[in-house]
């Protein structure tokens, strides 16, 4: 159930508000489920209906599935007709702008090559060009004194760029920030210069390719094309009505803009979520955002609580109190609350799995006494594929319906995406990349129906042979193992050795082009595994599509050196670089089922619930930030007193702040329960003392004793 | 508090008052219970605020278990329990791993680090030991023996010196680690110095490798988590002062076993004025493999502590136990004929407990002690104790009884023996931990079946592990095996699993002698096969998931299969190009152990020996630390495995291929001390680092007997054997034992 509701349930201010004047400028704030985006979406159906053009109106969010309620009430036959609103990012804004205005700004921007189109990166090619780039300076010690991942290492540089890009400093700033406030060993500190060198490096590349990475488009739109007034004037013309929501989501580059636009829109509304600000590591500046308030002609605060019940909010502000230092607390005004809180029986529930258990217990007890399904969600503070999985199956096994907020594979892990790899590697015998029996076998239950694992196996012992990588014809084993495998198999193999023995003859394809014709000339036709197959046809498609992309980004710069597109793109996969991220658009979305997610991400999903099970409160997931040694979003952001370095306990009280919010913006989207799982040892065996734990426990005791 | 009685040496460190406390206590003496009872009685007092926690710090994963255990039995009655309580048990490594956690950053960790494991570890100094002496090939030529043959030398070259410079490769790294220098700190060091120590830097460029490989997989070793415990609590004095507010007791159990960094972290954990409670035993410090823990930092932290204390009192042994065990602490302190290592064993000798004591010493039996002079054979010994063995079982079937060898391959040839005359033996501690072994096994059982589906010989262990809930009816269970072999049998797998039109094998089975109810269950067998091969199709962490809720029930084997999953996908991040037979290949290494888990107690699983009344329980000393028996075996105790510093006795560190005896292992990390010396007295010089080994090798030994006697409650057994080649000894402290014994 979305927070946003019909008009008919409207309070009077909402409604109030929804109409304002087609010339209000208007600073909306107020807490989770007080009904500001219901207000939003109002707002951009009334000014459709009082006749203002959908392509005059631009609706900008911090994050598109925060964009969600506005395009199910865009969509609805109901909504008036008349333009398509425009909805983006700040991201999408910059990136439309370049690709509109790239002549005017290649050659200004220092490109090497301004009158050839530019070659936008998405976060996987980027750090395909950054590893390209970075992985020749780590043998000769770039970044020695640290431990992490190769693929972390270059996310983290790239972090740095985009950091640098959100808040608005040069990118060359970044190991100066970095450095000051470093307050460990000094010998440490030399490996920021190194994290500089390397993402200047990047930037030089880039220039010099024509390739725009997200920084890049940031950058280029707000030093070069903002401030131009042929664009300028272009935005300011078009837009003439913006709405803005979850401004406190947004980083700062974004509010400079709407600073300067403001003067010029005809209306604005500009909403502003309470105590929230959960993007932080990506940049979210909830403080700048605030400064916005000023310049609206309107400012207007919510109350009303349309989502969690007084016991519940009660629970959350006692969590509150007891995050607060001793002297400071006061639980008095919680004395006669009965918090409708349950949590997993201490002396039962050693091992996480018994905690998992506990918890599927509940939800069915739930289901049974009759709250729906969607009504539930599964909260923690990381999403482990083991536990998704468990949890997963436990609930698959009592019928209870249940999603995730994505998929438990990546798209290299799919197996139609592992068979599909294979076989380009078979076809291709000129990239040298052999595959193992055990990978061919695989590849053939995948892709020959109802073929069973023992006679797949059979099958590759006597026509692979795995030094040449090569082959052979079914026709040509003898006459008993033709029996084992049965000639109906027999036969689809030989149709599949046909098509690859026919391709090895032609000048190869591009390798999108390759997977499109095996999978439309062979295993999509009845017989095949992916014959019906919905699932594998959409693996497909994003793997097609995930090449593509590929080489469009590096194809030119590939052949330039001789390596063959394809093998690279394989080589890549091996590494994880790429097709390492899951994609989303093959899981159904399901309506009515129970929603496991990290807290997170309920939180940008942004609805209500009647129950939430918090998973392991007892983790420091829920309230600490990713630690990494090569970025830092505090140190990076606005705020940041460049002289200082950062310490314990600015780190304890960063952590604190995030816990504070969460909290509320979880029990804000809570209406009648929550169910607390904790076990004596975690996930990974290891005893969980976080801070989360430690003030329910603080705040159940002084409830306790009042 | 209840049960719990304590005797006047336990009062006495009950009455703690704060500051340091040095506890001397000797084998049997209560220790954890007293310091048990010592962290309830702080809670019980109610004096630590809410953000505080008495921290506890153990040496294994059992201990830590037995802590909370006891801790909570004391607690039973507080009321209203908080959701986490106000301690928190840690073994060192899980300590710095919870300090490290705290802020990784600071110590160039990224949130997500990797601990690897001892496997891991050992694979890639294998391949950096490989790796230098490929490009060294005879750097080391100046230390072989020069009587080898050149035939002879190549083969040296060739067979021996990977396992020694590997070896070399740990210990130089533990230490270098120990010491607080990194790569780069050494490489300067050496660099500078006017003489070249080529053992030095031989360590050093396998150090380096050793990192370089770490860093490139995001892992840090155990010793790392140590180091960079301490260097995270060195560089942020913020954090420091959190932990210290955070931990206002320090209560340390086998304190004995710490090392100098260590000791190091929980001394800035304590703070100037902090309250720090360690016990120990340093007659108990024996080690199985390299370490740079030693004894002499608890004794040094006794002799200046606020207050010291002794828990002298056991109810453990008969009184002539204890009075073997602590001559031989008063023969090695005044008449050991080395003078340097008469410091190996030190006071309080252990004493009776005291009359009325809850736990009173076992009624005395001095024929019950056989010190056996005989000269025996490897063979022969293994004979002679196993031919005692099987005695004693007959007249002794509820008491307990263990074997003791100084090493692995001993303790294994005693179970071979004991089990050609089917004799139940309980091997586990010379394995690993029992409960992960059985459930990596089960599950690696299948996963090696599914990477090779059509092998009708792995289809029948399946089978096996399929029905081991059966293992106990043995008339049932051997129908089970009957079924397996006949599944064995099986020509065509496809036939079974998914026959074709008229090729059902079971069809064909009907036919032959086997029983109906066999014949179902091959048919459910056959159902749920075909469940378990669907499941090659997921990721692997989703497939031991899968298998693990179809095999087991009991919540500890799902923790550990969850686990495993979490633990083998990282293992298939860190080798995508992996596939099923390589990722069985690594379940299976879990199965054997070698592998240790941080966290889960079920690990060193801990043993108890009453479980085994009857039956014979084989171990190494090491493995029996803390364990007692009715009656112990010590084999092996002759100047070989037990030298005592002698010129004539033979040191296992020391290689025949080696010239002048020289350890080089001891010379190597001597050559990395010194080069960090300020005094040129204390310089490098050849072969005074394999005597300082010998001597240090001599002490352990002294210890390592020690705490094989001081196993025994009843009887005790020590025989001695000749060696392969007949030269060998009775170690001298036994034939000193003997005489004393003799002469009694």
């Amino acid at each position: 159930m979305q927070m946003v509701t019909t008009s008919f349930s409207l309070t009077p201010e909402q409604l109030d508000l929804s109409r304002a004047p087609l010339d209000a400028i208007i600073f909306l704030e107020g807490h989770a489920g007080t009904g500001k985006t219901t207000v939003g979406v109002e707002r951009i159906l009334h000014l459709l209906e009082s006749g203002i053009p959908g392509n005059e109106i631009l609706l900008l969010v911090p994050q598109r599935t925060l964009a969600t309620p506005y395009y199910e009430a865009l969509r609805s036959p109901s909504t008036t007709a008349g333009g398509a609103v425009t909805v983006v990012t700040i991201g999408g804004l910059a990136k439309r702008m370049v690709e509109l205005f790239w002549p005017i700004v290649s050659a200004e921007a220092g490109f090497a090559y301004p009158n050839q189109p530019p070659t936008f990166l998405t976060l996987e090619t980027a750090q395909y060009y950054m590893a390209h780039l970075v992985r020749p300076l780590l043998d000769q010690g770039f970044f020695e004194s640290i431990t992490i991942e190769r693929n972390r290492l270059y996310s983290q540089i790239i972090d740095n760029l985009n950091k640098a890009a959100v808040v608005g400093f040069p990118h060359t700033e970044i190991s100066q920030k970095l450095k000051n406030a470093w307050a460990g060993e000094p010998g440490q500190a030399h490996v920021y210069e190194d994290a500089q060198h390397c993402a200047d490096l990047f930037r030089t590349f880039c220039l010099e390719h024509n390739l725009l990475d997200f920084s890049l488009q940031l950058e280029i739109f707000f030093n070069y094309l903002w401030p131009a007034s042929i664009c300028h004037d272009h935005l300011l013309g078009t837009y003439r009505h913006m709405i803005v929501d979850n401004l406190e989501e947004d980083v700062p580059v974004t509010f400079d803009l709407l600073r300067s636009w403001i003067p010029a829109l005809e209306s604005g509304l500009f909403i502003y979520d309470l105590e929230a600000g959960y993007r932080r590591f990506m940049g979210a500046d909830p403080q700048t955002a605030y400064n916005l308030k000023e310049r609206c002609n309107q400012q207007i605060t919510l109350l009303e609580s349309f989502s969690a019940s007084e016991e519940i909010l009660d629970f959350g502000y006692a969590i509150t109190q007891a995050l607060l230092p001793e002297e400071e607390r006061s639980f008095e005004q919680f004395a006669n609350s009965q918090f409708p809180i349950h949590h997993s029986p201490l002396d039962t529930t050693r091992y996480y799995p018994q905690m998992l258990d506990w918890i599927v217990d509940k939800i069915a007890k739930l289901i049974d006494a009759g709250v729906p399904p969607g009504e539930i969600v599964v909260l923690s503070s990381y999403l482990s594929d083991a536990l998704r999985f468990s949890l997963t199956e436990r609930l698959e096994e009592m019928g209870i319906p249940a999603y995730s907020h994505r998929p438990s594979r990546s798209l290299r892990e799919e197996p139609a995406t592992q068979a599909l790899l294979t076989l380009a590697a078979l076809a291709h015998p000129q990239w040298g990349l052999i595959p193992s029996k055990f990978d061919l076998a695989y590849a053939f239950i995948q892709t020959i129906a109802n073929l069973d694992l023992v006679r797949a196996q059979l099958l590759t012992e006597i026509v692979y042979k795995e030094r040449e990588g090569s082959l052979s014809s079914f026709d040509q084993i003898n006459p008993e193992i033709q029996e084992r495998i049965t000639f109906r198999l027999g036969n689809l193999y030989e149709n599949l050795y046909a098509w690859l023995s026919a391709y090895t003859q032609e000048t190869p394809d591009e390798l999108d082009h390759f997977f499109s014709r095996l999978f439309g000339e062979v295993l999509s036709q009845p017989g095949f595994g992916f014959h019906a197959e919905y699932d594998a046809g959409e693996v497909t498609a994003n793997l097609i599509e995930s090449v593509r992309k590929f080489r469009w980004a590096v194809g030119d710069s590939l052949d330039a050196q001789g390596i063959p597109m394809g093998q690279e793109y394989m080589r890549m996969v091996e590494d994880g670089v790429i097709a390492a991220q899951y994609i989303f658009s093959w899981q159904t979305q399901l309506e009515d089922a129970v929603f496991l997610a990290p807290a997170y991400t309920f939180l940008m999903r942004n609805r209500a619930v009647e129950y939430q099970f918090w998973l392991d409160i007892g983790s420091r997931g829920w309230y600490e930030r990713i630690r990494q040694p090569l970025t830092h979003p505090y140190v990076l952001s606005r705020h940041w007193d460049m002289h200082r370095p950062w310490t314990d306990s600015d780190e304890y009280d960063a952590s604190r702040d995030s816990l504070y919010r969460l909290v509320l913006g979880l029990i804000r989207r809570c209406r009648s329960g929550i169910y607390l799982g904790l076990s004596e040892l975690g996930e990974q065996g290891y005893e969980h003392k976080g801070l989360l734990l430690k003030a329910i426990d603080r705040a159940l005791r002084s409830v306790d004793s009042g | 508090m209840t049960d719990f009685i304590p005797r006047p040496a336990q009062q006495a460190v009950l009455e703690y008052p704060g500051g340091t406390m040095g506890i001397s206590a000797v084998p049997g003496s209560g220790k954890t219970w007293t310091l048990s009872a010592l962290a309830a009685q702080i809670i019980l007092e109610g004096t630590l605020t809410e953000n505080q926690e008495i921290l506890i710090v153990t040496l294994t994963n059992s201990a830590v278990d037995h802590f909370s255990t006891r801790i909570e039995g004391f607690l039973r009655d507080q009321e209203k329990r908080p959701l986490l309580p106000y301690y928190r048990v840690r073994t060192l490594h899980g300590l710095a791993h919870d300090i490290v956690r705290e802020r990784p950053e600071l110590v160039g960790l990224d949130s997500n680090f990797q601990i690897i494991d001892e496997r891991e570890a050992n694979a890639i100094r294998d391949e950096v030991a490989n790796t230098w002496l490929r490009a060294n090939p005879h750097v080391l030529d100046e230390y072989l023996d020069p009587e080898l043959a050149e035939g002879r030398r190549d083969w040296v070259r060739r067979d021996q010196l990977p396992n020694l410079v590997k070896g070399i490769a740990l210990s130089f790294i533990r230490t270098a680690k120990d010491m607080q220098l990194t790569p780069d700190i050494l490489q300067r060091q050496l660099e500078g110095l006017p003489l070249p120590l080529p053992l030095a830097e031989m360590g050093l460029w396998m150090y380096k490798e050793y990192q370089r490989s770490l860093a490139y997989r995001g892992s840090v070793d155990f010793d790392d988590l140590i180091r960079l415990a301490l260097g995270a609590l060195n560089s942020d004095e913020e954090l420091l002062a959190r932990l210290q507010e955070m931990w206002p007791f320090i209560l340390e159990d086998e304190a004995q076993d710490s090392s100098h960094l260590q000791e190091q972290i929980l001394r800035l954990l304590a703070g100037s004025s902090g309250n720090w409670v360690r016990v120990g035993d340093p007659n108990q410090a024996i080690y199985e493999s390299f370490t740079t823990a030693d004894p002499k930092y608890l004794r040094e932290f006794m002799t200046k502590a606020d207050h010291p204390r002794e828990l002298p009192n056991s109810g453990r042994s008969t009184e002539s136990v204890i009075e073997l065990a602590n001559y031989l602490i008063d023969w090695t302190r005044g008449e050991h004929p080395v003078l340097e290592v008469r410091d190996a064993l030190d006071i309080p000798h252990i004493e009776p407990t005291p009359e009325g004591d809850p736990q009173p010493n076992p009624p005395d039996a001095a024929e019950a002690i056989h010190l056996v002079e005989s000269k025996f054979s490897p063979e022969g010994e293994l004979q002679a104790v196993a031919d005692s063995v099987e005695r004693w079982l007959e007249g002794h079937p509820d008491e307990t009884v263990a074997v003791l060898a100084p090493r692995n391959t001993r303790g294994f040839a005693l179970n071979d023996e004991l089990r050609k005359r089917k004799i139940e033996t309980v091997d586990g501690l010379l394995r690993s931990s029992s409960s992960t072994r059985f459930t990596a096994g089960a599950l690696g059982n299948i996963l090696q079946y599914l990477a090779d589906p059509g092998s009708a010989r792995k289809l029948a262990t399946v089978y096996q592990v399929w029905r081991r809930d059966d293992r106990a009816e043995s008339e049932i269970w051997e129908q089970v095996k009957a079924t397996a072999k006949i599944l064995k049998g099986c020509q065509y797998v496809e036939d079974f699993l998914h026959p074709g039109p008229e090729r059902d094998w079971l069809d064909n089975l009907r036919e032959q002698e086997i029983s109906l109810d066999e014949l179902d269950q091959l048919e459910e067998f056959r159902l749920v096969l075909s469940r378990w091969l669907k499941t090659i199709e997921l990721p692997i962490d989703q497939m031991i998931l899968t298998l693990s809720q179809e095999l087991f029930t009991k919540p500890n084997d799902l923790a550990i299969s969850h686990k495993l999953a979490v633990l083998l996908r990282r293992v298939r991040n860190l080798h995508p190009e992996w596939q099923l037979p390589e990722l069985t290949g690594e379940l299976a290494v879990i199965a054997k152990n070698e592998r240790r888990f941080l966290g889960f107690s079920e690990d060193d699983s801990g043993f108890d020996p009453d479980k085994h009344k009857g039956k014979v329980v084989i171990a190494t000393v090491h493995k029996a630390k803390g364990l007692e028996w009715d009656r112990v075996y010590l084999m092996s105790v002759n100047n070989y495995d037990f030298p005592s510093g002698m010129e004539y006795d033979s040191y296992i560190p020391e290689k025949w291929f080696i010239r002048d005896s020289l350890n080089l292992e001891a010379e190597t990390l001597a050559q990395l001390e010194a080069a960090f010396s300020k005094d040129a007295y204390e310089w490098y010089a050849e072969g005074r680092p394999t005597y300082d080994a010998r001597m240090e090798y001599a002490r352990e030994r002294l210890r390592l007997l020690y705490v094989g006697i001081t196993r025994a409650k009843k009887e005790l057994v020590i025989t001695w054997n000749t060696g392969r080649k007949g030269n060998l000894q009775p170690a001298i402290p036994l034939v000193a034992l003997q005489s004393f014994w003799n002469n009694r």
